[in-house]
């Protein structure tokens, strides 16, 4: 790299990841295309925005062997624009329509440069995120919910034909969808011809507010981006500011901390293989499956106080410690669990009707995977060998041993099956993580107002790879909180697998992606 | 007095009111053993063991109020439940419950058809409900109510013609009426195709396609509320009871059974609601045990395997009554 | 026969849940109620696919702007009596959203709601309290059926 480029690059080592490259505006295209040259299997994790007064940041954090490769450039805040890379990793295509949406940047030569988090009726021209943004007009007019007096049209509800293909709109209010989302699929008889995404609909604004708001105020509310992986948000955050800060946690708070995540995986995995049962109309899977999710909630609630949101990370620790008495109850409800898992893994060897709709359905090839950069349990069922607890151990990951679950068929059913193994691998980290629990404090004190600097942090969320920049600027209030969460990642793949099979797919393809919309849009 | 009787037993027992109490009792079953076979309690508030639930259901939503969107074709949306429904219990009105039919000396020959031919009549008029509602889902709900009841009404035929064959009958009285042995016994290969075929007009699991909720959110009921939604309903659960009363007719004897004092009428219907609530049960136990298939796989298992199996089953059922059973019996 | 129609109403509230831009939190606990440990079938609570089955409206979420619209809409298909119980804070007042350029800030912006259910989340049981206390406001006709649940 230094070699083809020596005088126009600068290369800042294990800096924000495994090292940052400086470069300027135009040269974004060929050092993308230099390191896809190295490493075949680059992909993109996110793209940041970063309004710096004249100029906007815009960094493309790449994923190689696991570790991340932060390419930095500027563009003038006057006339931002930057070359389009979805052509080379196609999977930057939503990530570049994100960051055109709240900083205003062009990216030449994007093949569909649609809105796609923002409202309809977002006024032109206003950026939420730049720094001088002028919001208080649009937040007002959304308060006293200036267009909801208005009588609405009626819609036009019948699915509209384009010649041969038939126009089917799912959503925002559609059972298969626990959150309002709208799809627009083209169908041509039973086939799917194209499927387009309108996100947005949970768009909060939540990286803006974090920036209005402390840090410990932002653990809070980064939590509550999502409801269901809400301590690998929080967990997240933290360990990102304590980055910035150069503080190293207690080992019994990294122990905690994990069990606390491996729980939080727990439960989601086992909320989604019940929800896939609801949505192949396998009812009673459903509720076995939420029977069984109900021990870990009580097992959270034991821990944090909270079944859901748990707030238990603060920044230097965790908030509350896991006492002797915790021990064996934790122990006897993951054993009965485990136990459960053998029934569970039966039905999944044997029982024809759910086979017959979820083998060979949605298949997702290796190659598409990687070129999509797709993460978590999707692209371990489709042969990705990928987890940032083994590539990029945080926590207590490091010392605990377990095994990256990858299945190579890349369908529905593998998709499931890698969650129902992980199941079973999590329980034994938390087995390992309580019998080996440190003794020590569990959370130190820190300051309120964190030093100056930046930097990028990944999770492994039930969903996958959750990554993490914050820029501190010296004070309480952060300068900058980017998320990216994992299925804003995954959509891509369901429009690739979706395309060409069944319209009655649809519904098990979907879900097997284990969607999560608040987490998409924030 | 010939006339009071008969407005009795058409009104009263064993016709109208006998039928709606019983399919809401019958409802109450299901929702109880489905939720049972889930780990849940099911309806537990509603009257003794929430038995009074489906009627709770039933009455609300006839004190709801009523919407009829406006691109709707208003009067056959409208009608086309109610009309679905009564021709249900019309249906029902010929199978002989305490011994005789609700109408008695209704029973002609070849009613059996006749039951059948109503039954596609009312599935019509469901169809007609979610076309005329004007809405996609409503739409292709319907739609997938007539292409599975169309392709499941001929196995079903083939079949129902199994017992018959063994009677030597096409009237039902007489079908129930022969059975000494029961007919499930004679030939368990129809009986167990018959619940499968019953299981997809009926349209449970694995083949409740039109009321796939991920798929068509409501089916063709999406555009309903009120009483119209109480009858389509109603038009459903009463369906599964004349099902299950088609199987008790046809293979498990009829109402009839040992008397052992007092009215033979009275033993009969005790037998009649047992037996049904019996095939009930296993109908909605198979239902909690699958997923539901996608429609092309439905359509496929029909096509490719039910209909050669239900011919199959004719065949080796009269070659049975021709050559071995009349050396056995 | 008034008495019959509030029994049979109280005895079968059908629901239906619409996430109005919440993070999961409420809805997955509005999901929970219908499995095993709470199994709100007991009380006749149904989860229905189709607003127009509907007789209880469950939201949740601090009501995005591209959502207030669609909320308004799913209220207005509810056939009369009907009801909304707003879940979580973000539905009752926006909860740590408040103030965000794309948030409302609460369900009664948009709807009238008779029923506040806070908690981030509320547990399942408050859930369930909440809305056996709105039906059961209904028995008292006179009183104005508004209820305000103090968990």
């Amino acid at each position: 790299m230094q070699a083809r480029l020596s005088d126009k690059v600068q290369i800042q080592p294990a800096y924000l990841g495994k090292a940052t490259i400086h470069v300027d505006a135009g040269l974004n295209r060929d050092v993308v295309r230099i390191l896809l040259e190295n490493d075949g299997n680059v992909g993109i994790s996110a793209i940041t925005g970063l309004d710096m007064g004249e100029k906007i940041g815009v960094m493309y954090h790449m994923r190689t062997d696991g570790l991340i490769v932060t390419v930095r450039t500027e563009v003038p805040k006057e006339n931002p624009q930057i070359a389009s890379i979805t052509d080379l990793i196609p999977g930057a295509n939503f990530h570049e329509r994100e960051v055109a949406d709240l900083f205003g940047i062009v990216f030449q030569g994007h093949p569909n440069p649609a809105r796609l988090v923002l409202p309809d009726d977002w006024p032109a021209n206003l950026y939420p995120l730049r720094k001088d943004a002028k919001l208080e007009e649009v937040t007002a007019n959304v308060e006293n919910c200036a267009s909801c007096s208005a009588q609405h049209e009626p819609v036009q509800l019948q699915p509209q034909s384009e010649g041969k293909l038939v126009n089917i709109v799912v959503g925002p209010q559609h059972p298969a969808l626990l959150e309002p989302e709208k799809f627009q699929i083209k169908v041509d008889g039973e086939t799917v011809n194209d499927v387009e995404p309108r996100i947005g609909y949970v768009h909060r604004g939540v990286e803006k507010a974090s920036e209005q708001r402390t840090y410990l105020q932002d653990v809070y509310l980064v939590e509550r981006i999502c409801g269901i992986c809400n301590s690998c948000h929080a967990a997240c955050f933290v360990e990102t500011v304590e980055k910035i800060m150069s503080v190293e946690v207690p080992a019994r708070a990294k122990y905690i901390r994990t069990i606390i995540l491996e729980l939080n995986r727990l439960h989601s995995h086992l909320l989604l293989l019940g929800h896939a049962g609801l949505e192949i109309g396998y009812e009673t899977l459903f509720q076995y499956m939420w029977r069984d999710r109900e021990p870990i909630m009580d097992l959270t609630e034991m821990l944090t106080g909270n079944r859901v949101i748990s707030s238990a990370m603060t920044v230097g620790g965790v908030r509350r410690d896991l006492s002797e008495t915790d021990v064996p109850k934790i122990k006897t409800r993951l054993e009965a669990l485990m136990k459960k898992m053998d029934f569970y893994q039966k039905l999944y060897d044997s029982e024809p009707s759910f086979r017959m709709r979820t083998r060979k359905v949605g298949v997702l090839s290796k190659e598409d995977a990687l070129r999509l950069c797709v993460v978590g349990p999707v692209a371990r069922a489709s042969g990705v060998n990928m987890d940032v607890r083994k590539d990029d151990p945080y926590e207590a990951y490091g010392e605990i041993p377990f095994k990256v679950i990858t299945r190579t068929e890349g369908d529905t059913f593998a998709r499931l099956q890698v969650r129902l193994d992980e199941i079973t691998e999590s329980i034994n980290i938390i087995d390992y993580a309580v019998d080996h629990l440190p003794s020590g404090p569990y959370r130190i004190k820190v300051p309120r107002v964190v030093t100056a600097g930046e930097a990028v942090n990944r999770v492994e969320a039930p969903r996958g790879e959750l990554f993490y920049y914050v820029k501190s600027n010296g004070t309480a209030y952060p300068e900058r909180v980017k998320v990216r969460t994992p299925t804003f990642a995954n959509i891509p793949a369901f429009i690739k697998t979706a395309i060409g099979g069944s319209i009655a797919d649809v519904p098990a393809n979907f879900v097997s992606l284990d969607p999560c919309f608040s987490c998409t849009d924030r | 007095m010939l006339d009071f009787l008969l407005i009795f037993r058409v009104l009263v027992f064993p016709g109208f009111t006998f039928i709606l109490f019983f399919t809401l009792f019958c409802d109450w079953v299901e929702r109880k053993i489905e939720a049972r076979m889930q780990n849940r309690v099911g309806p537990a508030v509603a009257g003794p063991a929430g038995i009074l639930q489906p009627l709770a259901d039933f009455i609300k939503l006839l004190t709801k109020e009523e919407i009829i969107p406006r691109d709707a074709k208003k009067n056959i949306f409208r009608i086309a439940p109610i009309i679905a429904f009564s021709v249900m219990v019309f249906a029902i009105c010929f199978l002989p419950i305490d011994g005789s039919s609700a109408i008695s000396m209704s029973g002609f020959t070849g009613d059996l058809i006749f039951i059948m031919a109503l039954v596609t009549v009312a599935n019509f008029f469901l169809f007609m409900s979610g076309w005329a509602s004007s809405n996609p889902y409503g739409g292709i709900g319907a739609a997938r109510v007539l292409t599975q009841f169309l392709g499941y009404d001929i196995p079903l035929f083939l079949l129902a013609l199994t017992p018959a064959f063994l009677a030597g009958s096409l009237t039902i009285s007489a079908i129930a009426a022969s059975q000494y042995l029961p007919f499930i016994l004679l030939a368990p290969w129809g009986f167990v195709l018959f619940i499968i075929a019953l299981q997809a007009e009926l349209e449970k699991d694995p083949f409740d396609i039109p009321h796939a909720e991920s798929e068509v959110v409501g089916g063709l009921e999406t555009e309903y509320c009120g009483g119209k939604l109480a009858f389509l309903h109603l038009t459903r659960d009463v369906q599964i009871v004349l099902g299950a009363a088609l199987v008790v007719e046809l293979f498990l004897g009829g109402p009839y059974g040992p008397v052992f004092f007092g009215l033979p009428a009275f033993w009969y219907s005790l037998w009649f609601v047992l037996k049904v609530l019996a095939v009930v049960i296993v109908t909605e136990y198979v239902t909690c045990l699958f997923a539901r298939l996608r429609i092309d796989q439905v359509l496929t298992a029909n096509w490719r395997m039910l209909l050669p199996l239900s011919v199959l089953s004719l065949a080796l059922t009269v070659a049975m009554a021709t050559y071995v059973y009349p050396m056995v019996v | 026969m008034s008495k019959l129609a509030t029994w049979a109403r109280l005895k079968s509230p059908w629901v239906l849940h619409f996430n109005s831009g919440a993070c999961n939190g409420c809805d997955i606990e509005v999901v929970a109620l219908l499995t095993p440990r709470f199994d709100v079938e007991r009380f006749g609570i149904k989860l229905e696919p189709s607003p127009r089955h509907a007789d209880v409206l469950l939201t949740t979420g601090a009501v995005t702007k591209q959502c207030a619209e669609r909320l308004k809409r799913i209220y207005d298909q509810m056939p009369e009596p009907k009801f909304v119980v707003a879940i979580g804070a973000c539905a009752c007042s926006g909860g740590v959203f408040k103030g965000n350029y794309t948030v409302a800030g609460g369900v009664d912006k948009v709807i009238p709601v008779n029923a506040y259910i806070p908690g981030c989340p509320p547990k399942p049981e408050a859930i369930i309290d909440g809305v056996v206390k709105l039906l059961n406001s209904l028995k008292a006709p006179k009183t104005e059926a508004k209820v305000n649940d103090s968990k």
